[in-house]
């Protein structure tokens, strides 16, 4: 069945109608590729948002608050609401009970000298737990201790881009940079994936409510939810939303003033997206899938019909069913396979030409999902089969005169 | 070495069936060179086709050589086809993307023949009928006498014992028909069957023997030249 004869007649008959050949091809190769293209999209959407959710841990509660938009107990609005140290420690001791936490402010554009050096980087004041909750890499040296934080002392842990900036060659640990014109000693340095994360210095809080802000306000608070599941991780947002709501006068329906974030939820919720992006995916493909299907089988349909008169010469010629069978059988399936690995192909081409151009917040590395692929070119690889072999059934079964008399 | 008893065959119409053949007797010996003419819708095409093994019967028996053809399988059809019988067609059926080699070494492939071997026997069959010079043209390429010579060397090809025509010159001017004709007589000369079916009493004439159907039954059958006489069918009445 699988001779060379074989593969000399379906050469023969393939190039013998180059334009049907072609149609045929476009509707298995179109389908395919459309259906790479698509699920290496989808792919890469994924991928963005998951890398995005990478930097923080995914059982973290994150808390911040804003100025007031509705008005509250005779208060008005436009109040800015600010947390302190007593806020997060009346939290973290009476109204949730988080495994880790940390307190963050932030400082925007300082100015970090060392040596002859120097540049504009964020300076972050956190507490020891924080390396936790943001996942960060530690690459050399340590982290900020709970020593640091009960002597206030002037430590830092820098992002690797100050490291290729600033000290260039310079060994990092011990040495010593002014934050702000202040002198600290470089404890760590860590490494994130990708974008601005890793221009931070992080300094402890205490420090940094000692030295340059000169309170005890606090920006943000990050808490950990361990291993609560969504329920529980709700009830502790509730819990500290209502608690911030009370303590500062905040309206219940204030969506600016306390905003407490769940990430856990966050990122339920993006998994709902992303079931719904692959079902769609799926459904879409499905149907382009369905349409080569019946791309085929019409093309099929047409090629036996055509033949039918050569189909009677062949049998009058000696030919049994069961060759002939075969012969346009495996014409149908080489047809779609190789349009079908040709638009395998293209699809997987195109997404590398589009990929180093699609790098963006939310959409990274699209990829193609190669057991979906090949499944899929089975699916119209048999469809090809079938839909040759049901046309080419009918026209063995004619005996060999009537087809003769086709014409 | 052909014989036909009793054969009956009736079409599926729409409201019954349509008998075609009524009761056919008939016995051909090997080496004949035979006409069958009638009018159009006689049935001479379904009595050919029988005899080819390419359409079955409803009633009687069909003895080619010494075997009895009744209710062969269709795997078998194919094999005694390709054994013992040649078609010739009116429109020639040459394939339309293979070229006259190719279409002659076809019936070869079906036997299972070797391709250097296939394109050898091939070459020496068109070269006998004159046509080794186009051995490489595609049937379009062709004038109709042409391909009319390559359907006959495709029939050749495994040295059948029967040759079944169906109107092989309809499709040819008269030079051509000619011409076509004598090529089928020489074949007949090598001890080969030839069976024609036909409308055209001349070529009828070039005939040892001429079977007149009407209606589905024969009504003469003899040497060629006493059936020729204008009778009231007669056999240059156009159909
Ligand atoms: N496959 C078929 N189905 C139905 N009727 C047929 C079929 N083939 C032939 N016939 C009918 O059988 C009769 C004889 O046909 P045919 O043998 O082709 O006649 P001829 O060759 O003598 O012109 C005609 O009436 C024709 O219409
Ligand atoms: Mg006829």
């Amino acid at each position: 069945m699988f001779n060379r004869e074989t593969w000399i007649e379906i050469a023969h008959t393939v190039t013998a109608n180059p334009l049907r050949t072609a149609l045929t091809g476009l509707s298995v190769g179109l389908g395919i590729f459309i259906l790479v293209v698509m699920q290496g999209l989808g792919f890469g959407l994924q991928n963005g948002v998951q890398q995005d959710f990478g930097d923080e841990a995914r059982n973290t509660v994150w808390v911040r608050t804003g100025t007031t938009t509705l008005p509250f107990r005779g208060r008005q609005p436009n109040r800015r609401v600010q947390m302190r140290n007593e806020d997060e420690q009346r939290i973290t001791e009476q109204v949730i009970d988080a495994p880790a936490w940390s307190g963050r402010r932030m400082m925007w554009g300082s100015t970090v000298g060392y040596q002859s050096e120097q540049g504009n980087y964020p300076i972050v004041g956190v507490e020891p737990d924080f390396d936790d909750l943001e996942l960060l890499p530690l690459m050399g040296g340590r982290w900020l201790h709970a020593d640091d934080l009960a002597k206030e002392s002037k430590v830092c842990v820098v992002g690797e881009n100050l490291l290729d900036e600033l000290f260039k060659q310079d060994e990092a640990i011990g040495a010593f940079v002014t934050l702000n014109g202040i002198t600290f000693r470089v404890v760590g340095h860590f490494s994130k994936n990708g974008r601005w994360g890793n221009s931070m210095v992080y300094i402890p809080l205490t420090t940094m409510q000692r030295v340059f802000t000169g309170s005890d306000e606090v920006d943000q608070m990050v808490l950990s939810t361990g291993d609560l599941d969504l329920e529980g991780s709700t009830a502790m947002v509730e819990a500290v939303d209502g608690d911030l709501r009370l303590r500062h006068s905040v309206h219940p329906d204030d969506q600016r003033a306390v905003r407490v974030r769940d990430n856990q939820e966050e990122y339920a919720m993006f998994e709902r997206i992303f079931t719904g992006i692959r079902l769609f995916i799926w459904i879409i493909g499905g149907f382009t899938l369905l349409a080569g299907a019946i791309g085929v089988a019409n093309i099929m349909a047409i090629v036996v019909k055509e033949r039918t008169v050569e189909i009677g010469v062949r049998k009058a010629l000696g030919a049994t069913s069961g060759s002939i069978l075969s012969l346009i059988v495996i014409e149908a399936i080489s047809l779609t396979l190789i349009s079908g690995a040709l638009g395998l192909i293209a699809g997987v081409a195109t997404l590398n030409v589009v990929a180093p151009y699609a790098q963006h917040d939310y959409f990274a590395n699209p990829e193609v999902n190669l057991r979906v692929t090949l499944t899929a070119l089975v699916v119209l690889v048999v469809a090809g089969a079938i839909s040759g072999l049901v046309p080419a059934l009918r026209a063995v079964r004619i005996r060999p005169i009537e087809a003769l008399r086709y014409e | 070495m052909l014989a036909l008893r009793g054969i009956e065959k009736s079409y599926p119409l729409a409201g019954g069936t349509l008998p075609v053949l009524k009761g056919i007797d008939l016995n051909i010996d090997q080496g004949e060179m035979v006409a069958i003419m009638g009018s159009s819708g006689s049935g001479k095409s379904t009595l050919l086709n029988v005899l080819g093994l390419l359409d079955g019967f409803d009633v009687g028996s069909y003895t080619l050589g010494d075997v009895d053809m009744s209710g062969l399988s269709e795997k078998q059809g194919a094999r005694y086809r390709s054994r013992f019988l040649g078609f010739v067609f009116q429109s020639f059926n040459l394939i339309a993307f293979k070229t006259a080699l190719e279409n002659v070494a076809l019936p070869l492939f079906y036997q299972k023949v070797a391709r250097r071997e296939r394109q050898q026997r091939a070459m020496e069959m068109l070269g006998k009928m004159g046509m080794d010079d186009r051995a490489d043209h595609l049937p379009s390429e062709l004038s109709g006498g042409q391909k009319q010579r390559v359907a006959i060397a495709r029939a050749l090809i495994t040295s059948p014992r029967v040759i079944l025509a169906d109107e092989p010159t309809g499709a040819l001017d008269s030079t051509t028909s000619h011409e076509v004709m004598q090529v089928l007589r020489e074949v007949n000369a090598s001890g080969i069957t030839v069976i024609i079916v036909t409308h055209e009493a001349d070529i009828a004439a070039q005939c040892d023997r001429t079977i007149r159907l009407h209606d589905g039954v024969i009504i003469e059958d003899g040497r060629s030249g006493e059936v020729v006489e204008p009778t009231a069918r007669g056999a240059n009445t156009p159909d």
